[in-house]
């Protein structure tokens, strides 16, 4: 019931609403509008009630109550109600045409419901037989196939049909011999046989059923024996399952507790593979080129982003220094390594002073350093998981170029015995004119290779090398059990070999690896080199690493003996081709150590320094200069600061800028350095004055030059002194001389074919230091003089081939400084500086309460509730005018019925009184 | 053998001590200075040891009082024992001393060093303890002369023992009479030129302790006690007169130059040395020298530079107005510069000489450009100390820094306007050049002085000071590159093959070495 009601009274107060917001707005009765006063202006505030209409509003509140709750009340107590649903009965504009044809199109819309839409004929259900398809598909009864053999007629004969059914007449009557039969007869006849053929069939299906049973029952007495044979062999399969299943069991926890390998990528493919390494390579070189821009230029997107930035900034760059990070690095005695001012600062426990001069410093000291240094290496160069990798691809390298190299040996050796016949003579010739103390070295040298040439079987020498390995195991052991002191010492005595120029070595290893290297041929030592560092890998053993710094400063060593005092062409051709194969090793020694190694060769640079300030005149020889190109090969040369390449760069200008070159020997070695330099800045294309300045010393010296014309000349050269040293005293022009310098002009004396080699290199070095500069806006400034020395050389004289090329680069030069254009330098235009803002705050919505402080959860809740006490409120007071209008409705209705009741009670008097009246009339009549 | 010799003479030298003791222990022993002395005629290199021990004999001696001689007036000669003894001794002496003199002039360089400080050291004594009895300061000029006479050879440079004797000249005593001896010296004509050389050095040396001038005099009261005197044992006050010492400097210096100083070039250079370096200010008429240093000026090279100093100074305080001192000063920046060894100085006095705010814009132009182009062939440090005054010269003349940021519309032009070879600053027009050399020297390989260039380029607007120019750094420039600690080490990324770089080999395109 309630249900009904609520049904029917649904939304009532809604449709009312909305009926009075369709209707026009009425113009409103001055009269009626009462304002507000408002006592508090609030600048944008949205007012709503600043006017309203009393009695406008109260009689729309009446009129709304009278169609809800009055219909309601009106209805009160009552079970039922009609509702007239009929289409367009209620409204009045429709006329009775219209809402006929409304009705119509409501019944068509019925019939199309949107489901059905596209299905035409889906009421049509198809059924066969009778039945639907959906019933025949049920298929219920297995067994009701026999039924269905039945004859259709209730099984009838065709005789009895054609009779019973179609016969009679007169023809056929006659025909029967028995007379005609009764028609109960007839019945009875039909009824008989249709009953017995029922017994029939009743009987044929019982026997159908019997013998399925029994069948049945003789195939299970059957069974055992059929199945007898393969129920065994079944038993044994099921058993061999079981071990089976066992041997797969074990085989999967087998496979289980296999290692495994940890997940990873896919394998590589060749490309991808080349891909990366590209990429890599790609990567380095992006950095090398940033490493080559001076610390001003880096760019400033690598300054790190200040985290916080004060309201006060004054946007000066002003920034507190962030202390730096350090690392904090503990040495083998687990005192922290650290610079002197943190120490200081933090006053570290345990921790060892450092000192920077090492002049002043006992040698103690000094090996304390070192000892600090490989500490911290272990600490720096943690990288070296990352490296494994790298240094097994190289292994692997290396073990193929083994291969190689045992293939080529062969073909070697007989060079390497001619080599060694050279070395000994010239040894031996050496010997004579060598001052007695190098003598006492140069014959133990030689006593060596004697005793080792003889010996050139490779066998041999791998023995020598797994025992040099052992032994040098059993010292590093033995020093270590004797403690740190005496390793430091032994350390110390590596620095010392380094440092002293008296090449006897105390320790034994560098004796025993210029025993293992001397008197092979170069690939033999390479092959022997790349076992012995491989069998010291670092991954073997902790302190190999240390032993394999020490492997790089005697191959150091060994590289400075190789080079020093080479006076014939043959020694210095066989010294480059050892230290071409011996270099590889030198980078995958400072692989794995970085820093002591870098200590070793800084050291190493450090002595030949001195030794040359001692006398800067003279050019430093080849074991010096090899090293250069060691510490090109090794490090990058094109970096702005580089702790080797820096001061190997340094070393080379001092020496270009500083000695005499005044005869084939330091012109000679001028040259070299002079190439190197070239490599040094050929990638970062820097600007080396020196060089230049050599060159066009090598110019003034080739350069037919007179007193009366005197050129213009640059220290270290002078004016009239040493000139025309390189200049042709004779035509050369049908000299047929090599392009490049050679091994033969590092020991020969002054030639002609070696002066027009220094011509033509120079003249192709100066090139290509040209076309390295040729940014440079002041070009013409610094090549104007080489241009002109060069004008004043007798070409003429030199040989054909090399004289074009001359011209042709002089060509060059002179067409490229034409083109050159002068553009007055001016200010970088400076990029306005943007104003500085900040970020704005945004709270989330300004609701002017205290709200806003609370937490979104809280807000939200407190929010609620005000709303929720509102609507409390609001509902309340509607709640009591439906209340006062039920009760003007009830009062109404009360009054309405009591003056009815007052109205009939007046009535009854007024009729009773008549009556009355009438009465007394009578009695008077009477 | 050389240590053999060594030893030998070590053993000399203890057998000599003993027998000088012996000597002085005991009148006994008379005959062990004859033989000391007879040693001098001995064929060898070093006398160290005999000097040695005739120091030792003849410093006690005197100490003693042993050689004191009396000599009354009007009184035959003592012939006592006791007077022939003092005098056989005192004819030791003075063999000795001609000895020792003689010593300075031969043998090994040590010997001769050592003769001359016995020879000073004797000196000193017999100043001390005078060879005959006189009141008040004595200082006997007569041995400083003897030792003058010897260093001024004329054929022997003598400028080790000079330096050596350097270290008397700190006397405040032996300067003074050293100065007044020398001038009775002096007067030659026509000396060798090593004798002026000698002369110089000695003169160059004697000057060294600097001679207070008048406006010092009144300070320096106190200082004077701090004055070292070599004869003052006796506690008499010697009377040092710097006027007096100006005047003998003054006398010195005008009798070398009636000498023909500029004719070797070595004379000159030390003349012009001790002329700007010591005598400028003792000068009575430093003008007079004028001459001398405009021809020095026109010598050229290292000459050159001195005299510019001596110029400078008349410049800036004897009111000398030098023509084109200017042009001169653009003139000695040429590559030939750096291997002097006074191009520090020129480097200093250019900076003074540019640093006046009132030369016209185009002559500092010009110097600006020129030495930006010098910087261009010069080593790191010098670039270094060239760019510093280019900044200097952008700093004090505003002017000249649209050579760094021209605010002319940027016109291309197909030549440098500067003109190097003109020899007049001013016309070389540099003013509408730009400093493209600075910015070349950005690329320099040497990382110091890319910053300094950068720092050149970017003083546009900086208002610094003007910098002093640096002083000479003593440390290396390599010892100081190992000194400097990295945070990394890099490492070639790629493995090297043989001795082949992979990328940028340049030595195996040039060399053949390994065929």
């Amino acid at each position: 019931m309630a249900k009904v009601k609520n049904k029917r009274n649904a939304g009532l107060a809604d449709k009312v609403h909305r009926k009075k917001s369709e209707g026009v707005k009425k113009k409103l009765n001055p009269f009626e509008v009462h304002i507000n006063k408002e006592k508090l202006k609030v600048l944008g505030k949205k007012s709503k009630h600043d006017r309203g209409l009393p009695g406008v509003s109260r009689a729309k509140a009446i009129q709304k109550r009278k169609e809800t709750i009055g219909t309601e009340m009106k209805l009160l107590n009552k079970t039922n109600t009609f509702i007239d649903r009929r289409i367009g009965e209620k409204s009045n504009n429709l006329s009775a045409e219209d809402r006929m044809i409304a009705r119509f199109a409501a019944e068509r819309a019925k019939q199309h419901n949107k489901k059905s839409i596209y299905n035409l004929a889906d009421d049509e259900i198809l059924t066969h037989r009778g039945q639907t398809l959906e019933q025949i598909e049920k298929f219920d009864d297995p067994r009701s196939d026999d039924e269905d053999e039945d004859k259709p007629f209730g099984g009838l004969d065709d005789d009895f049909v054609s009779e019973g059914h179609f016969g009679g007449g007169i023809l056929s009557k006659t025909e029967s011999k028995d007379g005609a039969k009764s028609h109960k007869d007839l019945i009875e006849q039909l009824i008989a046989e249709s009953k017995k053929r029922k017994a029939e069939k009743q009987k044929e299906k019982e026997q159908t059923l019997d013998l399925t049973e029994k069948l049945d029952s003789e195939w299970k007495d059957l069974q055992p024996v059929v199945f007898k044979k393969q129920s065994e062999s079944l038993i044994d399969k099921l058993l061999a399952d079981a071990e089976k299943g066992q041997d797969y069991d074990k085989m999967m926890r087998e496979l289980k507790f296999d290692r495994r390998g940890t997940p990873s990528d896919a394998l590589k493919s060749t490309e991808k593979q080349q891909e990366e390494e590209r990429k890599k390579l790609e990567e380095m070189e992006k950095q090398r080129q940033q490493r080559m821009m001076p610390e001003e230029e880096m760019p400033k997107t690598a300054k790190p982003t200040v985290k916080h930035r004060s309201a006060d900034d004054l946007d000066d760059n002003f920034a507190f220094d962030d202390e730096k990070e350090i690392m904090l690095a503990y040495d083998k005695d687990g005192k922290p390594l650290l610079p002197d001012h943190i120490l200081k600062d933090y006053n570290v426990p345990n921790a060892k002073k450092k000192f920077d001069d090492g002049v002043s410093d006992t040698s103690s000291e000094e090996g304390d350093e070192i000892n600090d240094e490989s500490g911290s290496d272990n600490e720096v160069n943690g990288e070296a998981d990352s490296e494994d990798n790298d240094e097994d691809e190289q292994k692997f390298e290396e073990s193929k170029e083994i291969d190689e190299n045992s293939n080529n040996g062969s073909d070697l050796k007989v060079f390497e015995s001619d080599g060694d016949d050279d070395k000994s003579n010239s040894n031996s010739e050496e010997n004579e004119k060598l001052e007695s103390s190098s003598e006492n070295k140069r014959k133990r040298k030689i006593s060596k290779e004697n005793v080792k040439s003889d010996k050139n079987d490779e066998d041999e020498i791998d023995d020598d090398e797994s025992d040099a390995d052992e032994s040098g195991d059993d010292e590093n052991e033995a020093s270590e059990d004797t403690g740190s002191n005496s390793d430091e010492k032994e350390q110390m005595d590596v620095v010392e070999e380094e440092l002293g120029s008296v090449f006897d070595v105390k320790s034994a290893e560098g004796d025993k690896l210029r025993e293992l290297l001397t008197g092979k041929t170069p690939s033999q030592q390479s092959t022997a080199l790349s076992k012995l560092i491989k069998s010291y890998d670092p991954s073997l053993s902790p302190n190999n690493k240390e032993i394999l710094s020490r492997l790089f400063a005697h191959l150091l060593q060994y590289v400075h003996d190789i080079f020093t005092d080479l006076n014939d062409e043959g020694d210095i051709i066989k010294a480059f081709l050892i230290f071409d194969k011996v270099a590889p090793y030198f980078y995958d020694l400072i692989h794995i150590n970085k820093v002591s190694t870098k200590k070793f060769i800084v050291e190493l640079l450090k002595e030949k320094h001195d030794q040359f300030k001692r006398n800067p005149k003279k050019v430093p020889d080849l074991n010096t200069l090899i090293f250069f190109k060691l510490v090109s090969l090794l490090y990058p040369t094109s970096d702005f600061r580089h702790p080797v390449t820096t001061p190997s760069l340094i070393f080379m200008t001092e020496i270009l800028s500083l000695s005499r070159f005044k005869d084939a020997y330091s012109v000679s070695r001028g040259l070299f350095i002079l190439t190197m330099i070239l490599e040094y800045t050929v990638l970062s294309k820097r600007f080396v004055p020196s060089a230049l300045n050599f060159l066009r010393g090598i110019f003034y010296l080739s350069a037919n030059t007179s007193v009366l014309n005197p050129v213009q000349v640059v220290p270290p050269f002078r004016l009239h002194k040493d000139s025309k040293i390189l200049n042709l005293e004779q035509d050369c022009s049908k000299m047929e001389v090599d392009d490049k310098m050679s091994a033969k002009d590092l020991v020969c004396e002054m030639d002609d074919a070696f002066k027009i080699k220094c011509l033509h290199n120079s003249v192709f070095m100066l090139r290509e230091f040209f076309d390295n500069y040729i940014e440079i806006d002041a070009l013409k400034a610094l090549f104007e003089p080489h241009m002109q020395l060069l004008g004043r050389i007798d070409l003429e004289w030199y040989p054909k081939k090399i004289v074009s090329k001359v011209t042709k680069v002089l060509q060059h030069m002179k067409e490229t400084l034409e083109t050159k254009t002068y553009a007055l330098i001016t200010r970088e235009k400076v990029r306005p500086k943007a104003l500085r803002l900040y970020e704005p705050d945004i709270q989330e919505v300004f609701t002017g309460s205290k709200l806003s402080k609370l937490s979104r959860d809280a807000s939200e809740r407190k929010r609620l509730q005000g709303k929720y006490k509102k609507e409390m409120k609001g509902a309340i007071r509607e709640i009591r005018r439906d209340k006062a209008y039920i009760a003007s409705v009830k009062i109404r209705q009360k009054i309405q019925s009591d003056n009815v009741r007052k109205e009939k009670v007046k009535q009854i008097y007024k009729d009773a009184s008549i009556q009355q009246g009438e009465l007394n009339k009578l009695k008077r009549g009477k | 053998m050389a240590a053999l010799q060594q030893n030998f003479s070590k053993m000399i030298s203890a057998q000599l001590r003993s027998k000088a003791n012996d000597f002085l222990n005991s009148r006994k022993n008379a005959n062990n200075l004859a033989d000391i002395i007879q040693l001098f005629e001995a064929e060898t290199e070093n006398f160290t040891s005999v000097l040695l021990a005739i120091e030792v004999i003849f410093t006690e001696l005197l100490k003693r009082g042993d050689l004191l001689q009396v000599v009354v007036p009007l009184k035959p000669a003592d012939q006592s024992p006791e007077a022939l003894y003092k005098k056989w001794l005192n004819e030791c002496y003075e063999t000795a001393l001609t000895h020792a003199l003689q010593c300075v002039k031969k043998g090994k360089i040590t010997s001769r060093l050592q003769a001359l400080v016995t020879l000073c050291k004797l000196m000193q004594a017999e100043g001390n303890y005078p060879l005959e009895p006189l009141n008040g300061y004595y200082f006997p000029s007569v041995r400083l002369k003897n030792i003058f006479n010897v260093l001024l050879d004329s054929e022997i440079p003598m400028s080790a023992p000079i330096t050596r004797f350097q270290e008397f000249t700190e006397y405040r005593d032996v300067q003074q009479f050293g100065l007044k001896v020398l001038t009775t010296l002096a007067y030659r004509k026509s000396p060798s030129h090593v004798f002026i050389q000698n002369y110089l050095e000695l003169l160059d040396k004697l000057l060294a302790l600097e001679i207070p001038t008048e406006v010092k005099k009144a300070k320096g009261k106190e200082d004077d006690k701090e004055d070292k005197v070599l004869c003052s044992s006796n506690g008499k006050q010697f009377p040092f007169s710097p006027v007096s010492c100006k005047r003998y400097a003054n006398r010195c210096w005008g009798f070398a130059c009636q000498w023909s100083l500029c004719e070797d070039p070595k004379t000159h250079r030390r003349a012009l040395m001790l002329l700007v370096e010591r005598l400028m200010p003792l000068l009575n008429k430093p003008q007079l020298a004028t001459d001398m240093l405009c021809d020095s000026l026109d010598a050229g090279g290292p000459i050159s530079m001195l005299g510019l100093q001596g110029v400078l100074e008349l410049v800036r305080h004897h009111n000398i107005s030098y023509p084109d001192i200017y042009d001169r000063l653009y003139a000695m920046f040429e590559p030939e510069m750096f291997a002097t060894r006074y191009k520090k100085r020129l480097i200093h006095l250019a900076d003074i000489f540019l640093s006046s705010t009132h030369l016209p814009e185009s002559l500092v132009a010009a110097f600006a450009k020129r030495i930006s182009r010098l910087a261009l062939v010069a080593s790191p440090d010098d670039a270094r100390s060239l760019l510093q005054i280019v900044a200097n010269l952008l700093l004090r003349h505003p002017a000249l820094k649209r050579m760094i940021c021209s605010e002319d519309s940027p016109a291309i032009m197909s030549n440098d306007p500067y003109v190097m070879e003109e020899t007049g600053a001013s016309r070389s027009r540099a003013l509408g050049s730009s400093l493209w050399e600075v910015r070349a020297l950005c690329r320099h390989w040497a990382p110091e002085v890319t910053s300094a260039a950068t720092r050149v380029l970017a003083s546009h607007n900086a208002r610094d000071p003007p910098l002093s120019l640096a002083p000479p750094e003593d440390n290396e420039q390599f010892e100081a590159e190992l000194k400097k600690r990295f945070k990394t080490i890099e490492i070639n990324f790629i493995r090297p093959d043989g001795m082949c770089i992979p990328s940028g080999e340049r030595l195996m395109t040039y060399w053949d070495l390994t065929a």
